[in-house]
């Protein structure tokens, strides 16, 4: 990994603990040192996470650890459970509790005869792997944990499995797909996975007549979903004009009801208007500085943003993503291994349409066209809900983007 | 949640033998204090051309780095602080070449002054000998290299961290001859807030013509620190400089005066005088003027803020001085959230034990204080809460945000204005008037 001079890749444990933050009615409690938690307040707060009420920390003394002391951890289950009356309780182990082998499973089974919580030992104390491997991880949970077994199908409706937080954009892209789905097919949102959710909501995640997939990591959940209720799924997200066109074709083939055509007459009205980028492709294709285009975020959104840079033309000459590529099918993207080599890539790279983190587009040169797409965050806020990067409201913002582009070659 | 029950499990102040004594309240806590880690980060932020480099989880780097971009002295995404961070390989063998290359590269391309290695609770529960490493490096590059622990299971808050960065610099200081100490400089020690140039001491002492040397952690330089022990005197502005400012004096001979953010006026008057002794200065006129003016806004306050009821959260000033001066006023402490306990036979634990007998329990954890509320039923609160949730429940926050840059008679007449303020804001809430 060598030196780091920015951020490093966010550890599994992040990951499955903003996860499963996004279930109100949860609480989550960190078995570790308290300023683990203190510190990571400010971060969910920026991924639209509030964590009042339902994250706590037991905290550790040196006596904890050197005596593998756990009364510190009953007594915090205890009150959670009598304060506080969560449905769930997730105990997460922290770096520490997990090099130490504290056994919150035994903890969690002992205890659990004792209150009225479900406990939930979450032993991902930050050394498996990154935050994609915590999600996945999250997403299983709380897919597994709530879902009930009777549940009666709610007529047109769907999930969406593998929303998060840590997507730049996540609520405007939640709305951007109601309006989708309502207008497309007049279907209703039934559960969210990963964000803004609850376990109450998450107990019905088996009545909605299809799953809508947005991350890979959410597709092992989708699986069990399928094999238990019965749902099919769609897997993928619709970005770009095209690709929102293919994306309801997807659905609506999957669920067997035509995409209003009102719908369509838009998609090909608007696909029409932006015929004039691919155009403005090929003229600029002669000229010095070539149009092309980096992206820098999480497999799923790079995948998303490629099909938008083939709608409009622009070759993509260079791929990072942010999370491990274990498991992905991304040949065309890259992980680099240390940091620096990351820096390397980026610094060269001139006149070029960048959509990524804000470090990467602060690394990249001042002749780059830069989008803010993707976490982490730091000059930029982000405040509204109504901005989607996914489907047609996504490509109008987008293709504004690639106009001020063209103006800088 | 109970409050009777949480307020069960707290000791007394009188009740207490060491910091052990003093009970969170309660086992699950929301945020929790911030770790050592931090204020590291805070100390090396203040030392201009240190570079901080923290050797950690991806967690421990991610925070500290995204806080260091954020502000604390360090400014901007290409700052000072670099890390190293640990996988489950280096926590099995240990982080040594790890460290080496990741050295190496900060040396090739950046090429600090000096190196603050922080380690985190992992190396100090594996065990990695990171001063050793921190040694080799030192040799093989000719540059300080100082290792700083901020192990979390030790400490109850960051000020440790803050501490031991500050105390590690003694290594850094070069020997001086009596010739070249200057009775008319001091370094000030342990300001971790706010801006000492703008405190009411800075301006006595310019006005006396002192030289002002390392002001560490408050914003100094490597060179500074070297030549520390040219000052005369080092001034200490908080307790977490005492360590510093005790090695000074044994191993050059710098004497040092106390010079806290103290609030009754006698402690100030005090402080100044001893300090003026040291620097061979008459006593001010002006400052006889501000002792007499504050002694009388001190009289002059007793009467509304006699028999106020209040609960001490996490304040910028002493603890327990802050809270025996408040006494003095006639105000009653129901519960004082510390994470110090300087002994039963500390004079300020003496006056306040003298009068009341106060509950005590760490801080940073406000979620459960909502149900103490309601047993202890405070006018005030002191310290940083959600002041909308206090006025459903007719308290008055305190606050103390303009605090951090001041020292001298200005902390009293601050205090008191806002103390005033607060007993007024109270009393009016309790009339049922005051609701936002």
């Amino acid at each position: 990994m060598g030196l780091c001079r920015y951020l490093p890749t966010p550890s599994d444990r992040m990951g499955v603990i903003w996860t499963l933050l996004s279930a109100k009615g949860a609480v989550v409690l960190e078995y570790g040192p308290a300023g683990t938690t203190h510190f990571s307040v400010s971060m969910y707060g920026q991924m639209g996470v509030e964590p009042n009420q339902s994250l706590f920390t037991t905290h550790l003394s040196e006596d904890d650890i050197i005596m593998g002391d756990v009364t510190r951890l009953e007594e915090a289950i205890r009150e959670i459970d009598e304060g506080y009356h969560p449905e769930v309780i997730f105990v997460v182990s922290s770096s520490v509790t997990s090099i130490i082998g504290a056994d919150i499973k035994g903890v969690c089974t002992y205890m659990e005869q004792e209150i009225n919580a479900r406990l939930i030992a979450v032993d991902t104390g930050g050394f498996k792997g990154d935050y994609s491997l915590g999600m996945r991880e999250g997403y299983n949970l709380l897919t597994k944990t709530f879902a009930t077994d009777q549940v009666e199908k709610k007529k047109a409706s769907y999930n969406v499995l593998g929303a998060s937080g840590c997507d730049y954009r996540m609520r405007s892209d939640l709305w951007e797909l109601r309006t989708l789905m309502q207008e497309g097919f007049s279907y209703t949102e039934n559960a969210i996975l990963g964000m803004d959710s609850s376990v109450t909501a998450l107990t019905e995640l088996g009545a909605a007549e299809v799953n809508l997939v947005l991350r890979e990591e959410a597709l092992e959940a989708a699986k069990y979903l399928e094999k238990t209720y019965g749902t099919p799924y769609v897997y993928g997200a619709p970005y770009g004009y095209e690709g929102t066109a293919c994306w309801l074709m997807k659905v609506s083939d999957t669920i067997g009801k035509s995409v209003n055509p009102e719908l369509s007459a838009k998609l090909r009205m608007r696909k029409m208007n932006a015929a004039g980028y691919k155009m403005y492709a090929s003229m600029y294709a002669h000229k010095e500085n070539r149009p092309q285009s980096v992206l820098v975020g999480d497999v799923n959104r790079i995948q998303g943003f490629s099909k938008i840079m083939e709608e409009v033309c622009i070759p993509v000459t260079l791929k990072i993503s942010n999370h491990s590529l274990a498991g992905f099918e991304a040949e065309d993207i890259v992980k680099p291994a240390k940091e620096k080599e990351k820096i390397d890539l980026l610094k060269e790279k001139k006149y070029s349409l960048v959509l990524g983190d804000d470090i990467s587009l602060y690394l990249c040169d001042e002749s780059c066209e830069k989008v803010v797409t993707s976490f982490p965050l730091i000059r930029s806020k982000q405040i509204a809900e109504h901005m989607p990067l996914m489907g047609i409201r996504g490509m109008d913002y987008l293709l504004e983007a690639v106009d001020r582009y063209y103006g800088r070659l | 949640m109970n409050g009777t029950e949480i307020i069960s499990r707290l000791k007394r102040l009188g009740d207490v033998n060491s910091v052990k004594d003093i009970n969170q309240l309660t086992a699950a806590l929301f945020p929790g204090a911030h770790c050592p880690l931090m204020g590291a980060m805070m100390a090396v932020g203040g030392i201009e051309d240190a570079v901080l480099l923290v050797l950690g989880t991806d967690e421990c780097t991610y925070y500290t780095k995204k806080a260091t971009i954020g502000g604390f002295s360090f400014k901007g995404i290409d700052n000072r602080c670099f890390s190293v961070v640990l996988d489950h390989h280096d926590v099995t063998f240990g982080c040594r070449e790890k460290l080496q290359d990741a050295f190496k590269e900060l040396m090739d391309d950046i090429a600090p002054k000096a190196v603050f290695i922080v380690t985190t609770c992992v190396l100090e529960v594996t065990g990695d000998d990171v001063d050793s490493m921190a040694a080799e490096l030192e040799e093989q590059y000719r540059i300080p290299v100082l290792p700083v622990h901020t192990e979390h299971f030790k400490t109850a808050n960051h000020i440790p961290g803050v501490r031991d960065t500050v105390t590690a610099c003694v290594s850094m200081m070069e020997q001086v001859s009596n010739e070249q100490i200057s009775h008319k400089k001091v370094n000030i020690i342990g300001q971790r807030m706010g801006k000492f140039q703008e405190t009411q001491l800075y301006e006595i002492l310019v006005k006396h013509n002192i030289e002002i040397g390392m002001m560490l952690p408050g914003g100094t330089t490597l060179e500074d620190i070297k030549h520390a022990a040219t000052a005369g005197v080092n001034i200490v502005v908080n307790e977490l400089g005492l360590p510093l400012a005790e090695r000074m004096k044994k191993r050059f001979g710098t004497p040092y005066v106390m010079f806290d953010k103290y609030v009754a006026p006698e402690h100030v008057l005090q402080a100044y005088e001893e300090l003026f002794d040291y620097l061979k200065i008459e006593m001010d006129e002006e400052l006889e003027t501000m002792y007499k003016e504050c002694v009388q806004l001190t009289e002059d306050a007793k009467e509304i803020l006699s028999g106020m009821r209040y609960v001490y959260g996490n304040t910028a000033l002493s603890c327990y001085e802050y809270n025996a001066f408040m006494v003095a006023m006639g105000m009653e402490p129901l519960l004082i959230q510390t994470n110090e306990y300087p002994g039963a036979a500390d004079s300020y634990v003496k006056s306040i034990l003298e009068c009341y007998n106060p509950y005590v329990t760490k801080s940073a954890n406000i979620a459960p204080l909502q149900y103490v509320y309601d047993e202890l039923k405070p006018n005030l609160y002191l310290g940083h809460e959600y002041e909308n949730r206090l006025r459903a429940k007719k308290i008055a926050l305190v606050h103390d945000n303009n605090l951090s840059s001041m020292l001298g008679f200005d902390v009293t007449k601050a205090v008191l204005a806002e103390l005033v303020r607060a007993a007024k804001d109270a009393k009016e809430l309790a009339a049922g008037e005051g609701g936002k």
